[in-house]
């Protein structure tokens, strides 16, 4: 376990969660591709704290900031998903257009 | 020892992420999602942090429930009894992903990282809770002001009760004449668009 | 260590007995002390059921994954001086964890049958267990303040000169609600409730049934260890030796625990979710503030 190690999966984490933000059509899919993407970054940022930082607090304290971010997203996420079905019956990202026209 | 457990956990968090976009049932996805997320948690305990591993696990337990929640709610085909494909510009994506591991690899393999291990012996849980009340507080105060922020906001976003009444009623305003029309965007099914061409 | 996690697997199962035993005072479900013995054999001789398009994995898993995390909650609980299966710093956030995935592995058991009743069981259950889960994770943040760890350890040290229970009376009550929630029964039974047909387990026979069962009474013993651990000083005691009295005060809190579920009805799901949220959870915020300013130094 090096921390080169550490970081190739977070970098496998991260690129995954992008297809899957990028790819998905389903809002609750999305949100899982971005949640992935922030778990990637969790693990690198430990990665970091534990071989390069010399066990500095302030490492442990952005992962909690980081999931306090993955906290925020889930809920203003849902609550958009909500939000949207109750006024289109729909959860698919192609079903919302107004912002084209 | 520690070397063959990261390697386990590693696959497992790399394998189970995948498997979140190839499962065909959305409940089953998210709960690849939390086993994705606790092998990470492990890896953390790993690197000798014991409070942010097992913190992450207790976390994405409580949220990927939530999430399956959603999905039973909301999604079509939760239990996963028919096949199910919902992409969209599914090439560009998987470049956009590839491209994107390997310039993150690319830039960790080619960069000088600085060596400074975490010291033996030292109480990091404890630190951090120093940390977070000493000289971060306000960052972690912003946190929570953040929280309780997105709390009233998601309230208000999701509440049943709109500000014209009920939404699964209408949630209309009232006419601009006694009695006219309701004032305000017309809802797209309801007639002609408020912009030109029809 | 090793010797702590074996004391753990050879004194999980007579415990269980007990609880099965407790259960059943009073019930009129069979006899008292052989009854548990008879039905688990009955049940292991009987063949499991198969439903529709199932989820084969995880319906074979779930009870495993309950009484694995009832073995994991239980290994933070010290057992005397010094003797602790799992020496984790952060024994507390640990049993959070196993709570946060008792519901998990709950719904699971609900979900994977792919049928009705065990879905419906399961819905309501994670509704209702989540903010229970939520309220105990600040009565054990007031148990772990006194100490300044989150440590299991440190928090029974903390107790030589008076317990929790007597510091901070509210915490043991909340805590024996989450109690009642992850073991499933009494008030908090919205998982495996008589009105759905036995709820997540409607489908479910023969020795996954015995083993969902077992796991069940298991996670009864993990969480009355710790109960009597984080409030009632644990190990701690005169005359008698330590493990002595950490398996007393743990069969203390069990009658008591089963005793709860009997005494208190269940409400109907959307009035236990407002009682939780408006009564128990502030509950637990004031239990908390109490705990911060007695310890103010």
């Amino acid at each position: 376990m090096t921390l080169v190690s550490v970081l190739i999966v977070a970098a496998a984490l991260i690129g995954i969660g992008l297809y899957g933000a990028l790819s998905q059509q389903s809002f609750v899919m999305l949100m899982m591709g971005l949640e992935l993407m922030l778990n990637g970054a969790i693990l690198a940022m430990m990665g970091f704290w534990s071989f390069s930082l010399g066990g500095a607090p302030e490492g442990q304290l952005l992962a909690i900031i980081v999931m306090a971010v993955m906290a925020v997203e889930m809920a203003v996420g849902f609550a958009l998903v909500v939000a949207v079905y109750r006024k289109r019956q729909a959860d698919m990202t192609e079903s919302l257009t107004t912002m084209k026209h | 020892m520690t070397d063959a457990l990261f390697l386990a956990l590693s696959t497992l968090a790399i394998w189970s992420g995948w498997r979140v976009f190839r499962v065909d049932s959305m409940v089953r996805a998210s709960f690849q999602l939390m086993v994705s997320f606790i092998a990470v948690g492990l890896i953390a305990v790993l690197l000798a942090a014991p409070y942010i591993g097992i913190a992450t696990i207790f976390m994405m337990a409580v949220e990927m429930m939530v999430m399956a929640l959603f999905m039973v709610m909301f999604m079509m085909n939760p239990a996963g009894l028919n096949p199910m494909v919902m992409v969209h510009q599914h090439r560009f994506s998987i470049a956009a992903g590839i491209i994107a591991f390997a310039g993150l690899t690319a830039a960790v393999l080619l960069s000088d990282l600085p060596v400074q291990r975490v010291p033996e012996g030292v109480d990091v849980v404890r630190n951090l809770g120093h940390e977070l009340l000493g000289p971060s507080m306000l960052i972690f105060e912003t946190a929570g002001v953040t929280l309780l922020a997105t709390m009233i906001g998601a309230v208000v976003l999701s509440a049943h009760s709109g500000r014209y009444g009920a939404s699964d009623t209408g949630s209309l305003p009232p006419g601009l004449t006694p009695g006219g029309e309701p004032a305000g965007r017309k809802p797209e099914n309801g007639g002609h668009h408020h912009h030109g061409g029809h | 260590m090793i010797a702590a996690t074996l004391i753990l697997l050879l004194a999980l199962p007579p415990l269980v007995w007990v609880a099965a035993m407790f259960d059943r005072i009073g019930a009129g479900r069979g006899t008292v002390v052989m009854g548990p013995l008879q039905n688990g054999a009955a049940l292991v001789l009987r063949p499991n059921t198969e439903t529709e398009a199932p989820d084969r994995l995880n319906r074979l898993l779930a009870p495993g994954w309950y009484l694995a995390l009832a073995l994991v909650g239980l290994s933070v609980v010290p057992l005397a001086e010094d003797v602790v299966a799992s020496e984790i710093s952060t024994g507390l956030v640990l049993w959070g964890a196993c709570e946060a995935l008792t519901v998990v592995v709950v719904f699971l058991h609900g979900w994977s049958p792919n049928a009705p009743l065990p879905l419906i069981g399961a819905y309501r259950y994670v509704a209702i267990a989540l903010p229970a889960m939520l309220l105990s994770m600040f009565v054990l943040i007031g148990a772990a303040l006194p100490a300044q760890s989150l440590s299991v350890v440190e928090v029974v040290e903390a107790q030589r000169e008076i317990w929790n229970v007597i510091r901070q009376p509210l915490g043991l009550p909340l805590f024996m609600a989450l109690g009642l929630a992850i073991t499933l029964r009494g008030p908090f039974d919205y998982a495996d409730g008589a009105e759905l047909a036995g709820g997540t387990s409607a489908e479910e026979s023969g020795p996954a049934l015995a083993l969902w069962h077992f796991a069940r009474a298991a996670m009864l013993v993990a969480f009355s260890a710790m109960a009597a651990t984080a409030f009632l000083g644990g190990y701690l005691g005169p005359v008698l030796p330590g493990p002595a009295w950490l398996l007393l005060k743990t069969l203390a809190v069990m009658a008591a625990t089963v005793a709860a579920g009997r005494f208190f009805v269940r409400m109907p799901p959307a009035r236990m979710l407002t009682f939780l949220w408006v009564v128990l959870l502030p509950l637990s915020f004031a239990s908390l503030a109490l705990v911060g300013v007695e310890v103010l130094p």
